[in-house]
């Protein structure tokens, strides 16, 4: 089932010549962090383009630089230098409620640690987003969160709360609430990093699916065991780009 | 199958508002209890003024209370009729009235006053309220007001006998028990001083030895009814009317038709009221930052996600606002359920003292209406800084907790010192912990000590009000007041005297009424005037201004506190116009004292010698106050004094007018205040509940922040009784803190209540006095509250698993 309204992928803005646009560019992206000990630098300088349709891994071990990078990406946390373009849109010259907007409607973004609204019943975290920032409609909106929860296999539990759920189905709850507003990319941190192995690849099928629905997904991950799922792969090693599979189609 | 639909209505973020509300039960109950103890205080302290002050001239409107009373020599019924013809005046009624004692005991009697109307069956003016039995009185029978009945022992069946001025005892059936709104309206003294008051028929007033004719003109005015100044030349004009018929007037009184005598007590109370219901809904605020702050610290990560996916900074406000608003409006519910009908019980069981009839229940639209204000605002505004401080936190910041950690555990000075105290381990954990929120503690420690204050403020005015009523009994130094049935001479009434051994000394004094001349020289307000003899020892006032009188002294003139308050242009050293039995006088103020305030109305002292010539009464003596040869501690003692004064001036054929106990004179002048101690303790309480919510909130809070940290106890072998005592003792360290700030508060709060409070009373402000009562109650309220606080929080954090514990996110 395809859950955005249209593919991103025939949406896409073709430049003159035929080159698709990337989705997201990274530019000479550098983050350093005040310690005690002077200043660290987490981020060496990193560049990279990604298309809409791929299923990026951002693979590196504990302390690689990957969640800072996705926060980079995201723009929950400020660059140091370089420039981080999403869709066009340099996210770090917007102020903080335009960046949140803009995230909103653009980025669906999944935790490791899943991030539910504990209160909130698991069709009302779906529908949060569109409430924020999207063309928030009671019904409709209703609707398109059943409906998500429906593509993730989870409508039965619509109602419950996400306590009384588990790891793996919180986890696809989540996605549901990233594709809310049906972004064109998907950033998660750590997806599968509290799950089981058959629940983590169920994960990684829901965002395989999504990719080549025409979603642009992102994905930090420790775990080089779930490397196949990716479509391009990108290794990161004390703050710097150390492989990067490269582009598929293109 | 499930309706999917039906739970679409409401946006996400609302249902997360109304279900954070609802999600912690112990949270909800704080907030709501905070906010609705704070709208409870205020609601009813409104509702109780908007109703006394309504029901007390509604009730007071209902006995169409007489504008004007004017004391004359007799007149006919149908003089009264001529005044009732004059365009001005709405109706007029004529009484009698005259004072006979009541046998209250084998040889014990009490003045009373007893009144008789022309047509008592339909009296317009001046109505009064049967509760019992029946009304008008027949012949030889009588009817009692109920002030002061119940001190008399008579009920409604019995036989009572009254003595009149020339001794004769006639017996009397009580057929009734009424209700007299206007008692206190005339004299000085007010309604608490008031004699019992008495009602019988015209027919009955020859058998009770009156002469022919009424004595007593009462008028309504038939406009400008609530207008004072008017009121005083409608009097004018019509003592005018009453001296063109050859008739004298010895006393006038004006009141306007709202006047209740005992507004007086209301309207210090009001203001008093207000301010600490004000201060109870502070404290509450408090508690609402407090509680909101820890719920945030809780939503940090929530604030986090809602930014993430897209949420705006007013967005984020707006959900916990609505949250906020959900806390205030519950509050609101129970609030606008208890405060008024509170309010209406407390009026109740204030009404037999103020004289009033309660005009039953009703919602107060004034008092409704600033509940729901402050509801609207107060929980909003103390909930904005949290709110605020949270909805500017950044993604990351709310992701990583560095918010958090900067407000907290930082206590490195604490640690420095606590660590030189060698002390068992868990309570210097109980001791780390308590200051390890330092806003928090800050907050209750505020709520506490406030509170504390507030309570140990109620004890400091109480005692100051006994210090008032003792510094009042220098006015009432006598064991015996003794009033004669007419003048007697002082030689022949010192010569009774001096034989009873019992009797220690006496002075002869003198009084009169005088009535106040404005600059046109027309009388106004009534000044009950005495005159002591000089260097009495029967009386030692408390002067506010100038000096007392001195021995020599002619037309010089010691002034009350009400006239301070009333005529502030009135200087020491100024002179002061009276009519004093019926003659213009001038006097020469020297001095202003300070009485039993301005329920007393306006008490004058004057040289005993000056005053006996200005009355031609000069070696007469209506009046004696005789001191006992050994003390007397109580009414009883004085009573029986009383009782052997006037046998053996009886057997001389001196004729006894009344006889009053010194220190029942001092209880009925004090009896008012008393109402005030009530609605002091009761704001006592309230500050109270405030802290003791405070303290719960800030305990659970604690325990349930700090759930991973208990369980990691558990985990290393902490038992149930270690985990419960932790908190316990954290409780019971917070209330002493708080209960030792409160002591420090507590004076300049005291202070100032007090200041208030005389002020409004008195119009000056009277000595205070600490009373240590209120710092030891609060030691054992607090210590009791913080057990009870801090037991709940302490159960819970004993009875949490290990598991359960970690599982807590």
């Amino acid at each position: 089932m395809a859950i955005g309204c249209c593919t991103l992928a025939e949406d896409q803005q073709v430049l003159p010549g035929g080159e698709r646009q990337p989705l997201l560019e990274l530019h000479e992206v550098v983050k350093t962090y005040p310690t005690a000990q002077g200043d660290f630098m987490a981020l060496k300088g990193i560049s990279a383009d990604f298309y809409a349709g791929e299923f990026v891994g951002i693979l590196g071990k504990s302390g690689a630089g990957k969640t800072t990078l996705i926060n980079m990406i995201t723009g929950v946390d400020r660059i140091t230098s370089g420039e981080v373009l999403a869709m066009g849109v340099s996210m770090h010259a917007l102020g903080e409620d335009q960046a949140a907007r803009w995230r909103g409607k653009n980025m669906g973004i999944v935790f490791q640690t899943f991030r539910l609204m504990p209160t909130l019943s698991l069709v009302n975290n779906v529908r949060l987003p569109v409430d924020f920032c999207g063309a928030y409609q009671p019904r409709a909106s209703f609707a398109r969160a059943l409906a998500l929860l429906e593509s993730m296999e989870m409508s039965e539990h619509a109602l419950k709360l996400p306590s009384q759920i588990s790891g793996g189905q919180q986890q696809r709850v989540a996605i549901a609430r990233a594709l809310a507003n049906d972004p064109p990319i998907i950033v998660a941190d750590e997806p599968t990093g509290r799950l089981d192995s058959a629940t983590s690849a169920i994960i990684m099928r829901i965002f395989e699916r999504l990719a080549r629905e025409g979603k642009l997904v992102l994905m930090a991950t420790h775990d080089f065991s779930i490397a196949q799922y990716f479509s391009r792969r990108l290794e990161i090693a004390d703050g710097v780009l150390v492989a990067d599979s490269g582009r598929v189609g293109g | 199958m499930i309706n999917w639909q039906a739970f679409a209505w409401l946006r996400p973020r609302w249902a997360k508002a109304l279900a954070d509300v609802v999600g912690n039960r112990v949270r909800l109950l704080l907030v709501v209890a905070s906010i609705a103890v704070g709208l409870f205080a205020v609601g009813m302290i409104a509702t109780m003024h908007y109703m006394l002050s309504e029901d007390m001239t509604a009730s007071y409107e209902q006995v169409n209370p007489a504008n004007i009373y004017l004391y004359t020599t007799p007149f006919e019924t149908k003089f009264v009729d001529s005044v009732r013809r004059m365009p001005e005046v709405k109706d007029a009624q004529a009484e009698r009235t005259f004072s006979v004692r009541l046998r209250s005991g084998k040889d014990e009697w009490t003045r009373i006053n007893v009144k008789a109307v022309a047509d008592m069956e339909s009296m317009s003016i001046n109505r009064v309220r049967v509760l019992e039995g029946k009304w008008p009185p027949g012949d030889k029978e009588i009817v009692f007001d109920r002030h002061k009945l119940e001190s008399a022992h008579i009920a409604v069946g019995d036989m009572v006998e009254v003595r009149l001025a020339d001794d004769t005892l006639r017996e009397m059936k009580c057929v009734g028990v009424v209700q007299d709104q206007t008692i206190g309206a005339v004299g000085a003294g007010g309604y608490f001083l008031a004699d019992l008051q008495a009602y019988v028929s015209d027919d009955t007033l020859q058998w009770l030895g009156q002469t022919p004719g009424w004595n007593v003109l009462l008028v309504t005015a038939a406009e400008n009814a609530y207008d004072e100044a008017y009121l005083h030349v409608l009097a004018e004009k019509i003592v005018d009317r009453v001296e063109r018929n050859d008739h004298l007037v010895m006393n006038r009184v004006v009141r306007r038709r709202d006047d209740h005598p005992n507004m007086v007590y209301v309207e210090a109370m009001s203001g008093t009221l207000f301010a600490l219901g004000f201060l109870v809904v502070f404290l509450s605020a408090f508690l609402i930052t407090n509680t909101l702050m820890a719920l945030l610290n809780q939503q940090v990560e929530q604030i986090g996600v809602m930014k993430t996916v897209g949420a705006k900074r007013r967005q984020v406000i707006s959900v916990y606002m609505v949250l906020i608003l959900t806390f205030s409006l519950l509050g609101l519910m129970i609030s606008l359920a208890f405060s008024g009908r509170a309010a209406y019980r407390l009026l109740e069981f204030l009404s037999k003292d103020l004289n009033i009839i309660p005009q039953g229940y009703r919602r107060e639209p004034g008092a409704i209406l600033l509940q729901v204000l402050i509801a609207l605002v107060v929980p909003q505004l103390a909930g904005a800084f949290p709110v605020l401080r949270a909805a500017m936190l950044s993604v990351q910041e709310a992701f990583n907790g560095a918010w958090l950690l900067k407000s907290s555990d930082e206590v490195k000075w604490l640690d420095f010192f606590i660590t030189r105290l060698h002390l068992p381990r868990p309570l210097l954990i109980s001791l780390r912990n308590t200051f390890r929120r330092k806003g928090r503690l800050a907050l209750t420690l505020i709520t506490l000590a406030m509170g504390g204050a507030m309570f140990i403020a109620t004890f400091n005015v109480r005692s100051s009000m006994q210090t008032l009523i003792h510094t009042l009994s220098r006015y009432f130094i006598a064991d015996v007041n003794l009033t004669m049935e007419r003048p007697y001479r002082l030689e022949d009434i010192s010569r009774v005297l001096t034989t009873i051994p019992e009797v220690g000394q006496f002075e002869a004094w003198a009084g009169a009424r005088a009535e106040i001349l404005d600059e046109n020289g027309e009388p106004g307000e009534t000044v009950n005037l005495m005159a002591p003899p000089a260097e009495s020892a029967l009386i030692e006032p408390v002067m506010l201004k100038g000096r007392w009188l001195l021995p020599g002294d002619q037309n010089a003139i010691v002034l009350s506190e009400l006239f301070l308050s009333n005529f502030p242009d009135i200087e020491v050293g100024d002179t002061i116009r009276l009519r004093v039995n019926g003659k213009d006088t001038t006097w020469v103020v020297v001095g202003f004292f300070q009485f039993a305030g301005k329920a007393a109305r306006y008490v004058a002292y004057a040289d005993y010698t000056y005053l006996s010539q200005l009355t031609h009464q000069v070696g007469k003596s209506y009046s004696y106050r005789i001191i006992a040869a050994r003390p007397l501690k109580t009414i009883e003692e004085q009573k029986q004094l009383g009782q052997i004064l006037e046998t053996v001036l009886n057997r001389y054929g001196y004729q006894v007018n009344d006889i009053s106990p010194g220190l029942w004179l001092l209880q009925s002048a004090t009896t008012g205040l008393d109402m005030l101690v009530i609605f002091l303790l009761i704001m006592a309480a309230l500050a109270a509940l405030v802290g003791s919510i405070g303290l719960t909130g800030t305990l659970s809070m604690n325990v349930l922040e700090r759930t991973r940290e208990i369980a990691v106890m558990r985990a290393i072998g902490a038992s149930d009784r270690i985990v419960m005592q932790l908190v316990i003792v954290e409780g019971v360290l917070i209330g002493m803190i708080g209960w030792f700030l409160g002591c420090l508060v507590a004076f300049p709060i005291s202070q100032g209540l007090w200041v208030v409070i005389s002020t409004a009373l008195f119009g000056v402000s009277a000595e205070f006095t600490v009373d240590a009562t209120g710092f030891v109650l609060w030691i054992f309220v607090v210590l009791i509250l913080s057990l009870l606080a801090s037991i709940l929080p302490a159960r819970n954090a004993a009875r949490m698993t290990i598991r359960e514990a970690l599982a807590y996110e």
